[in-house]
């Protein structure tokens, strides 16, 4: 049985009989990576001595018959922006290339270290996390391992075709607009995309401060909650931090389907998608008995605010280096960025107050609704190097827009929980489960009733070129 | 119906503030990112907001 056949609960278990030896475990992983890792482009750095390491002193805690942590010996990589100690955090750009090493991990990869995972490197990326396609002129494209001609879709693409090839039981991504939810839905596993403030960010490279989640990407809902439940915790550093205690989410699963109260987002949703994302949409709904449709009135500008705050903050951000360095700029971002740091004060705070606006709009229908459902991209992956992409009548280009039904959800900062259904060409596509704030639990349970009735499956690919 | 607005000579300002040096190739590629945000931005600046309206800050869902 190969490892990526085991849910990380029969992983452990194999782990506790003696059956496998978590440095064996290290080291089927890193022989698999150096195997399928050139077709797939999705590691930029291999932390093969860190794995081996941590994997050893699972296997001493074992001989020593001490308890196991929750994710011991449980192989996963992180998107090259969070900080590794004596690495340089890349954030998909050459620019940083030559930075210090970090000194320190980053709070979510310590958290992961204590709960006994073990760290087989970093992923592609696009630069400065402003793209949905993770086409990298630097580091190159990372290939779909459901179509390696395809996008694996972005900004995250490489902790998503990591996953989806089996490589890796969990990887963590980030999501600023739809950055989590665009891979998970366009390689075929499940992505999590916690309440804006849920998890700490501190050790990652920003991008759009008042947007930017972590979160992170599994091929089974059990194991998703596994993980995220391990990755909670306050971290008094992280301003932006929302004030709430920890509230596992693994137990609760079991629960399902029971009582929740489910609805299908139309309009803007319905609109804006091809009939492979309506068909998800309409089977995930029947499943989870949501007959009731409702509308964000206003999406549309809730998408370009959040398209205001992300260039305006992007572009701030990096003002200084598009100044002194420019020829170091990945070449599809850099007049974007800067034309976001042109834009005027007045159009930046609007966004932000319509903000407000919208959040009051929108929460009182989660007093009907537990779950929402909405699909996660317009189309399934496109291939690599296409410029545009025909959704509604329009060519839409494919860079900027893949992100167009994520953008709103994450502007409310709403948890989403995507899961992959199949389309009759075999390519597979996302559905959001969208809840209220901090209920986290409510969109994983539907992704566990979604499974159980055999609509979500996310098996890793086949790699082969 | 009010003109459109000179965005290539609001950028060639906003290039002397921010201390940027561009080329002619650069400022063009900059003019088409900069014309597509302020599409986007016409209708989020015509939305009435009540005048109590805060914006979101640091923002806690």
């Amino acid at each position: 049985m190969k490892l990526a056949e085991f849910s990380i609960a029969q992983l452990q278990n194999a782990l506790v009989c003696g059956d496998l030896s978590a440095r064996e475990i290290a080291q089927q992983t890193l022989s698999a990576i150096e195997q399928h890792n050139p077709a797939l482009n999705a590691w930029t750095e291999i932390t093969a001595d860190r794995m081996l390491q941590e994997a050893d002193i699972i296997d001493r805690q074992r001989r020593d018959g001490q308890p196991l942590p929750p994710l011991a010996a449980v192989p996963y990589a992180v998107k090259n922006l969070f900080d590794v100690a004596g690495y340089s955090t890349l954030a998909g750009a050459s620019l940083f290339s030559d930075r210090p090493a970090a000194r320190e991990d980053a709070w979510a990869v310590n958290k992961l270290a204590q709960s006994g995972a073990l760290l087989s490197g970093m992923l592609n990326m696009d630069a400065y996390a402003y793209g949905f396609t993770t086409e990298n002129s630097h580091y190159g494209a990372t290939h779909n391992p459901r179509d390696l001609t395809r996008i694996a879709g972005g900004s995250s693409g490489g902790s998503a075709a990591a996953v989806a090839a089996g490589l890796v039981h969990f990887s963590l991504g980030t999501d600023t607009n739809g950055s989590i939810r665009v891979p998970a839905s366009l390689c075929g596993i499940l992505g999590l995309k916690p309440t804006f403030g849920r998890l700490s960010r501190s050790g990652s490279h920003p991008f759009v401060a008042s947007l930017d989640h972590i979160g992170p990407f599994a091929r089974s809902t059990k194991d998703l909650a596994l993980v995220y439940d391990a990755l909670q915790g306050r971290d008094s550093t992280d301003a932006f931090q929302a004030d709430q205690s920890p509230q596992p989410t693994l137990a609760a699963l079991s629960k399902g389907q029971e009582g929740l109260r489910c609805g299908v987002l139309g309009g803007y949703f319905h609109q804006w998608c091809n009939e492979d994302a309506r068909a998800a949409v309409a089977t995930t709904a029947r499943a989870l008995n949501a007959s009731d449709e409702v509308t964000f009135a206003d999406a549309e500008i809730a998408r370009s605010s959040a398209f205001l705050i992300s260039a305006s903050e992007g572009g701030n951000h990096y003002l200084p280096a598009l100044r002194a360095t420019p020829e170091r700029f990945e070449p599809l971002s850099r007049e974007r960025l800067l034309a976001g740091a042109m834009i005027p004060a007045a159009w930046y705070i609007q966004a932000q107050r319509f903000r407000r606006h919208f959040q009051q709009q929108v929460l009182p229908l989660f007093a009907h609704f537990d779950v929402l459902i909405a699909p996660a991209t317009p189309c399934s992956a496109t291939t690599i190097g296409q410029e545009t992409m025909h959704i509604n009548g329009v060519d839409l280009p494919t860079r900027a827009s893949m992100g167009m039904l994520t953008q709103p959800i994450s502007f409310l900062g709403l948890p989403v929980t995507t899961v992959p259904l199949q389309t009759a060409s075999g390519l597979p596509i996302g559905v959001q489960l969208i809840a209220a704030p901090f209920k986290e639990e409510m969109a994983l349970r539907a992704a566990r009733a979604l499974e159980q009735q055999g609509l979500v499956m996310a098996q890793a690919a086949t790699v082969s070129k | 119906m009010k003109n459109t607005p000179d965005w290539a000579a609001y950028l060639a300002q906003m290039e002397q503030v921010l201390a940027l040096e561009l080329d002619d190739a650069r400022r063009a590629e900059l003019l088409t990112q900069f014309s597509r945000i302020a599409t986007m931005s016409a209708p989020l600046m015509a939305y009435p907001l009540d005048d109590r309206l805060e914006v979101a800050g640091v923002y806690q869902a």
